[in-house]
């Protein structure tokens, strides 16, 4: 957080409440700045996104910008916190170079509020992927999700929902195979190698769901593997700064440091119509009254909605980038 | 095929398809992160590190200040993702205090420290990816950092890992050759030829050494060139737009010597 006087806060103030509004780089109230996003950044996670809000274009300099990446480990199932369906844990470490004016303790606060924000909303298990068991009873993905903050130029907290739906949305999982031991049965013992093939080969190939499997192979196969589930759950976040008669979105350093009270609404569309609330947290030392929560909660899903179309026909453009347009490139070498 | 991975097979070729004294391509990109004064992204092959670098400017903590010249405070973040296995290192991670501290004790002869009594410099660091070579990446991208915040430097400082593998030497070693093979790594000051770094955590034949310390000077100077290119362009295109207004074509080749020359 910036630092401000007393004047300078005024003046910030006075300027949005003006009609019309005023900002300083001369947005509209409801103005994102420009969002670059990229997937595929770490070669050594299994999903990974870079995304930068208000990056200036000449020198690549200023804004916020925030790395997610995701990778599986799998984990014995029984062992700590571990379910037969997977879990999601989430982190958020800063640089110091985000907050070159904070001391490390201080640092540490932060990203522990971060994180925490983080993880109680993606962890929580209504929007747990469907693919992330391997072994009923015995293995399971588990799938961390770290998020670096490299700069903080104002609205953190949207850059790095952003930054995880993107990561999550390019995250694979790799295909797993059970494999089956078969103790061999007395009375077959004069039949020596001639054990019925169709049985075992079903046993071998498709044994999810029984268990007797005792242990997993990843198969070779041509890509990475399948899509984590979940693609049209992973909320996006949008947070609205508010004076008491407006509001204002994607505050820079000096607008958050001047306004009060701060109100994140996370919502998801995974069907058309339907908006679903994930979270909101209302932040700031401010106060508001129900009637102008609801309207915020109103506006709060029209801005989530742009957002989350914006992000999703990127998303979908990113996968064509990556994958259709990469194949090409391959064969016309 | 074999089943172990062959450090240099017999054509000559190691485990990435390079040559015995090949180094891995490097990359160095100056874009500002942030508030920073000074900041590179620099890659050694698929390591990939930032360096931001904060003042001269008064120290946060003033037990932290030295009466007569500038404290430099280096501190080193490894990012989860980086490595094949993640693995989440926290800021008092032993390790990292190590190589903050190499990365400090290598440029304290190197800053013009005395320049700036009672003040701080902040070196951050962060890992990106991993694979071999970190040190060396570390002290490039610092040097690399320092010039472009326009702290005067004594001179560059250019580090290059070297090891050994039965009885051939070879430069810029990954992951997989650290792992394997005895390693040294040398930082070099080019201009003054003077070295401000040799560790070596493996052990070494003392006749090898000589030739391994030899050959990680000579790449020290390669990789000099391709700093010295990096800065010279930079400062070129901050030349041009300070004299946008003017034309200036035929200087600015006067003037990012000059600069050069001075710090």
């Amino acid at each position: 957080m910036a630092s401000l006087s007393k004047a300078e806060k005024s003046y910030i103030q006075s300027s949005l409440l003006s009609d019309p509004p005023l900002r300083a780089d001369g947005r509209a109230l409801a103005d994102f700045r420009i969002i670059a996003l990229e997937t595929g950044v770490a070669p050594l996670a299994n999903g990974s996104a870079r995304v930068s809000i208000g990056r200036n274009a000449q020198d690549g300099g200023g804004g916020t910008e925030v790395v997610a990446a995701v990778k599986l480990e799998v984990e014995n199932v029984g062992d700590g916190e571990s379910v037969d369906e997977g879990r999601v844990v989430c982190s958020v470490s800063c640089s110091p170079t985000a907050y070159p004016h904070l001391s490390s303790g201080a640092l540490d606060d932060l990203q522990h509020d971060m994180t925490s924000m983080l993880h109680s909303t993606l962890s929580h298990p209504s929007l747990r992927p469907k693919n992330l068991g391997i072994l009923r009873g015995k293995k399971a993905w588990l799938l961390n999700l770290d998020v670096v903050i490299f700069a903080d130029a104002g609205n953190v907290y949207d850059t790095i929902f952003m930054g995880a739906r993107a990561a999550l949305w390019d995250t694979k999982v790799p295909r797993t195979r059970s494999v089956e031991y078969k103790a061999k049965k007395p009375n077959a013992h004069e039949k020596a190698m001639d054990v019925d093939d169709a049985d075992q080969g079903k046993s071998v190939l498709d044994t999810r769901d029984t268990r007797t499997a005792t242990d997993f192979e990843l198969p070779d196969y041509w890509d990475e593997g399948e899509v984590l589930d979940g693609r049209k759950l992973w909320p996006v976040c949008v947070t609205m700064n508010l004076l008491p008669s407006l509001h204002f979105l994607d505050a820079s350093l000096q607008e958050e440091a001047s306004v009060p009270l701060r109100l994140h609404v996370l919502f998801s569309f995974p069907t058309a119509g339907t908006p679903c609330l994930q979270t909101s947290r209302l932040i700031g030392s401010g106060f508001t009254d129900l009637t102008q929560l609801q309207s915020l909660l109103r506006d709060g899903e029209k801005y989530a909605r742009n957002v989350w179309n914006a992000l999703e026909s990127k998303l979908k453009d990113e996968d064509i980038r990556r994958n259709q347009k990469a194949r090409e490139r391959f064969i016309h070498r | 095929m074999a089943s172990r991975i062959e450090i240099l097979n017999d054509g000559g070729f190691r485990s990435d398809g390079r040559r015995q004294f090949e180094l891995r391509d490097i990359s160095i990109d100056f874009s500002l992160q942030g508030t920073a004064d000074g900041s590179v992204t620099i890659h050694h092959g698929l390591t990939q590190v930032l360096v931001s670098v904060f003042g001269p400017r008064e120290a946060k903590l003033r037990s932290q200040t030295i009466h007569d010249r500038a404290n430099i405070n280096v501190e080193v973040t490894v990012a989860a993702f980086s490595t094949g296995e993640r693995r989440k290192r926290s800021r008092g991670d032993k390790r990292l205090l190590e190589l903050a501290s190499t990365i400090k004790s290598t440029f304290e002869p190197v800053v013009q420290t005395h320049l700036y009594p009672r003040s701080q410099i902040d070196v951050f660091i962060q890992v990106l990816q991993l694979d071999g070579g970190l040190l060396p990446a570390c002290i490039n991208g610092t040097t690399l950092a320092l010039t472009a915040a326009g702290i005067p430097l004594f001179d560059f400082v250019c580090a290059i890992t070297g090891g050994v593998h039965s009885a051939s030497p070879m430069l810029d070693l990954t992951t997989l050759e650290e792992n394997d093979i005895p390693h040294i790594t040398v930082a070099m000051m080019p201009r003054s030829e003077q070295v401000t770094l040799v560790t070596m955590e493996t052990r070494l034949h003392v006749d090898r050494f000589e030739e391994i310390f030899r050959l990680a000077v000579d790449a020290g100077r390669v990789i000099h060139n391709e700093m010295r290119t990096a800065i010279q362009a930079r400062t070129g295109s901050l030349v041009a737009s300070l004299g946008s207004g003017q034309k200036v074509e035929g200087e600015t080749g006067v003037v990012t010597m000059m600069e050069i020359n001075e710090s």
